[in-house]
């Protein structure tokens, strides 16, 4: 079958989404308190609520998936559709019309990050046995990376993985997991040799989190919900088929997946706070405060909503030329960047508007919601690399500075 | 009304670029913009004139039948270049101010007159709004013009105006008791007194303008001239934005290159993180100019899928103004003591950045601004 139009393919994606998924009541625009009164990134739901969010985002990838629309970029053997970027951007623009559950729990780190890397350095049966799965929203997948003593030095990584026949044995301690209460599969970085330069003796493994010795411990969030865990593995056995690159060359591999979260921490806006935190939102919001009418209220909004906007202008013009096939390099850190400063400063605008009332909740529409955003925001400054980290990239990657001696 | 501008590639643009930065790259090094801006006129009028008859800069993005028709985008090419060397003179106030004004007038009769000198390169050219009370303003000018003969005659002063020593013609943006107007001075007609005055930027020209019943002719209709002036401020300072990016960019070069090589406490200043960082900073900062400055240029010229001009624009403005800023005084903290030297080009450019921060108005005019484009009137506003 030949490469659809992309016209066609919109009309093929639109009778889908009409045939599964209800249009979004308004077509974007804004009417102050009304709608969901949620601002959040980081929930703190319970965890009965929060699993039942999890299913339902399951359950529209599969339909998704089933329909031809879950992996719309991917080879065909691992049940994509090998069409281009330009169809994934045609589809993400018309979902957005539609109400449809949050997906972000299985594609952020999973699809996004996780397999991208497979692609590149997992043997091809193990590509089968688990990417269509994961696009089928069965199996969700955790980044085990971060451990108590390599967070922004990730290759200081000491968790054991020792050879023992046709397997290895992992030893050792994650922690900041995000999602790994729901995920099946988690991608390891591991120590495999200590005496070369610890880039060089790390080592990747995709494990199965039902294996016997994987134990996750959730770590309750300055946030109030568990979304991260402490992961401990003591004697995972883990085939050698499930190993991702040589032996001793998984820094590599980890490179993959970390550029791919920093393009998509910073890329397009999506993801739950997105209608909030939109300018059409705060502009109702400037007025539905009545603070339209203090100065300085209204000097702090337009140099806010500046930046919100020329990162905008930077993420769609990345997204321009991605569809060009101009992918982004390290200076894909700026969207990264940015995004966690307008969040932050967006919250504490928003607090600025809301004032005493953001203090207890009232009962107002759109203003103690607020708290959830707010108290999420120092966590962008921190994942995926550290704002320090980020400036580091972009000064001895793309600036070609010398870098610290060591 | 407006016409899509023809679209051009990006291997054209880049064509433009590099072939303007060469010629700028041997005509107007440092050492030529030092000198030059010396001189008497404060420009190298024969550089003027190449990038006029050489490489057609000048008729580039005005409409045809007087040029080539191009847009903002291939216009902001051209003044990214021309920021990065800060070149001295009066290309800004002439092809943007001037004839941005006479295009959006609509008036055939002011355009056949003056576009097709202004193409040429022949013909200096300047807007002038600002009046002493120092505010850029729409409406409600203390400049008079009343009906004498058949033509107007003008009186009262503008404090403000660029390039006005050069120009051979001055629009003026007056009151009149048709409503607000704006008219074409020739500067060499009786009752027009020009004024040099010292300036912050030594790289472009102001003068003040006296009008002491001087005559000028009518540009456009009485009554429209609050919406001609907003036309003519979106593309204004559109092409001021690539500006601002050009010269931060210029700016980061200079810091990099001085980081990479300046050595104190046995390392490379670019190896402290504290520098790094600045550095890092700069360039994020930078970035989201250009992305800022690439968007309204794609604004103005009307792309589909491109936000609407007048919120561009208003966003260019303020994130370009205070990116370039910022960068021009990074750029002389990084460098130390030599960077705060009148020997060393950092200074052109810190002047520059708050030049051109403050031309329309500044901070206070252009965040205000940009809330009004958003549809957040100013109740509280004495304007
Ligand atoms: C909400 C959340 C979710 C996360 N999810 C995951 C996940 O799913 N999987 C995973 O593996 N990890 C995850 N992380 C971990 C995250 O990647 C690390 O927290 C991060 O890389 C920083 O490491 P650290 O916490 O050890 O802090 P540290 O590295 O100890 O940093 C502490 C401070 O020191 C600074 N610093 C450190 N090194 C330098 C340097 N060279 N130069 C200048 N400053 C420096 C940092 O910038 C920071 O300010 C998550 C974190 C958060 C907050």
């Amino acid at each position: 079958m030949s490469t659809p139009s992309l016209a066609d393919f919109a009309d093929e994606a639109r009778a889908f989404l009409d045939a599964h998924a209800t249009p979004r009541a308004s077509d974007g625009a804004v009417v102050w308190g009304e709608g969901p009164d949620r601002v959040t990134y980081f929930s703190d739901e319970p965890f009965e609520v929060e699993q039942a969010n999890v299913q339902a985002a399951r359950d529209w990838q599969r339909t998704r998936f089933e329909n031809g629309f879950g992996w719309i970029t991917g080879p065909k053997q691992y049940g994509g559709r090998e069409l281009s970027i330009a169809h994934d951007l045609v589809y993400d623009g018309l979902e957005a019309g539609y109400d449809v559950p949050d997906t972000g729990v299985i594609s952020l780190i999973g699809l996004g990050m996780i397999a991208p890397t497979m692609l590149a350095h997992a043997r091809p049966e193990i590509n089968e046995q688990y990417l269509p799965a994961m696009f089928r929203g069965d199996a969700i997948a955790c980044q085990l990376f971060s451990e108590p003593n390599a967070g922004s030095d990730l290759a200081n990584v000491q968790t054991k993985a020792v050879r023992d026949g046709d397997d290895w044995v992992l030893n050792g301690q994650k922690v900041w997991t995000s999602g790994a209460q729901h995920a099946q599969l988690g991608m390891a970085v591991c120590r495999t040799n200590t005496s070369v330069p610890k880039h060089k003796g790390i080592t990747t493994f995709l494990i199965d989190m039902s294996w016997e010795g994987v134990d996750v411990r959730p770590l309750r969030q300055m946030s109030g919900g568990a979304e991260f865990n402490e992961v401990y593995l003591d004697d995972v056995r883990v085939p050698d088929t499930h190993r991702m690159g040589e032996v001793d060359d998984g820094w590599r591999v980890t490179m993959t997946t970390l550029l791919n979260e920093r393009a998509s921490v910073g890329g397009e806006g999506a993801g739950p706070a997105t209608r909030p935190t939109s300018r059409a939102n705060l502009l109702a919001m400037l007025k539905a405060t009545g603070r339209d009418t203090d100065g300085g209220v209204r000097r702090d909004f337009a140099r806010v909503i500046a930046d919100q906007a020329a990162t905008e202008y930077l993420t769609s013009q990345m997204m321009r030329r991605a569809r060009a096939g101009d992918l982004p390099g390290p200076e894909a850190s700026v969207g990264k960047l940015m995004f966690g400063q307008n969040l932050t400063r967006i919250a504490h605008l928003a607090a600025e508007m809301t004032g005493p009332r953001m203090l207890a909740d009232t009962g107002d529409w759109g203003t103690f919601s607020w708290n959830e955003l707010l108290l999420g925001t120092p966590a962008f400054r921190i994942l995926g690399g550290t704002e320090e980290i980020m400036k580091n990239i972009l000064g001895e990657r793309v600036l070609g500075l010398p870098k610290e001696p060591a | 009304m407006s016409v899509v501008p023809e679209q051009i590639s990006a291997s054209d643009l880049a064509d433009l670029r590099s072939s303007l930065r060469g010629l700028l790259t041997s005509a107007s090094d440092e050492e030529a913009v030092r000198a030059v801006v010396e001189s008497e006129t404060g420009y190298d009028e024969k550089l003027y004139d190449r990038l006029a008859t050489e490489l057609g800069l000048h008729s580039l993005a005005l409409p045809t039948p007087y040029g080539e028709g191009y847009g903002m985008e291939v216009l902001s090419v051209v003044l990214g270049e021309l920021g990065r060397f800060v070149v001295p003179g009066p290309f800004f106030s002439t092809v943007v101010l001037a004839a941005g004004a006479l295009v959006a007038s609509g008036d055939q009769a002011a355009m056949e007159k003056h576009l097709p000198g202004i193409a040429a390169g022949s013909t200096v050219a300047t807007l002038a709004v600002i009046e002493p009370d120092g505010h850029w303003r729409h409406e409600g000018f203390t400049v008079t013009a009343e009906r004498s003969g058949d033509g107007w005659s003008l009186s009262g002063t503008k404090a403000i105006v660029p390039d006005l020593l050069s120009a051979g013609v001055v629009l003026v943006a007056a009151s009149t008791p048709e409503g607000d107007a704006l008219f074409a001075v020739d500067t060499a007609t009786a009752g027009v007194e020009r004024t040099a005055l010292r300036t912050l930027d030594i790289t472009r020209r102001i003068g003040r303008l006296d009008l002491d019943d001087a005559s000028g002719t009518l540009v456009g209709a009485p009554g429209t001239l609050t919406d001609l002036l907003d036309a003519v401020l979106d593309r204004a300072t559109t092409a001021l934005a690539a500006e601002q990016v050009g010269g931060a960019e210029a700016c980061l070069e200079m810091a990099v290159g001085y980081a990479k090589v300046r050595e104190q406490f046995g390392r490379r200043i670019g190896s402290f993180q504290a520098v790094k960082h600045k550095c890092a900073d700069m360039f994020a900062r930078i970035e989201l100019a250009r992305a800022a400055a690439t968007e309204a240029a794609r604004a103005i010229d009307g792309r589909d899928d491109a936000p609407p001009a007048g919120e561009a624009a208003a966003v260019a403005h303020s994130v370009c103004s205070e990116a370039f800023m910022f960068v021009a005084m990074e750029t002389i903290q990084v460098h130390g003591g030599i960077g705060f030297t009148w020997e060393h080009p950092a200074h052109l450019y810190f002047r520059r950045a708050k030049a051109d921060q403050l031309m329309f108005g500044g901070p206070a005019t252009y965040y205000e601004r940009l809330l009004e484009r958003l549809g957040v009137t100013n109740e509280t506003s004495t304007k």
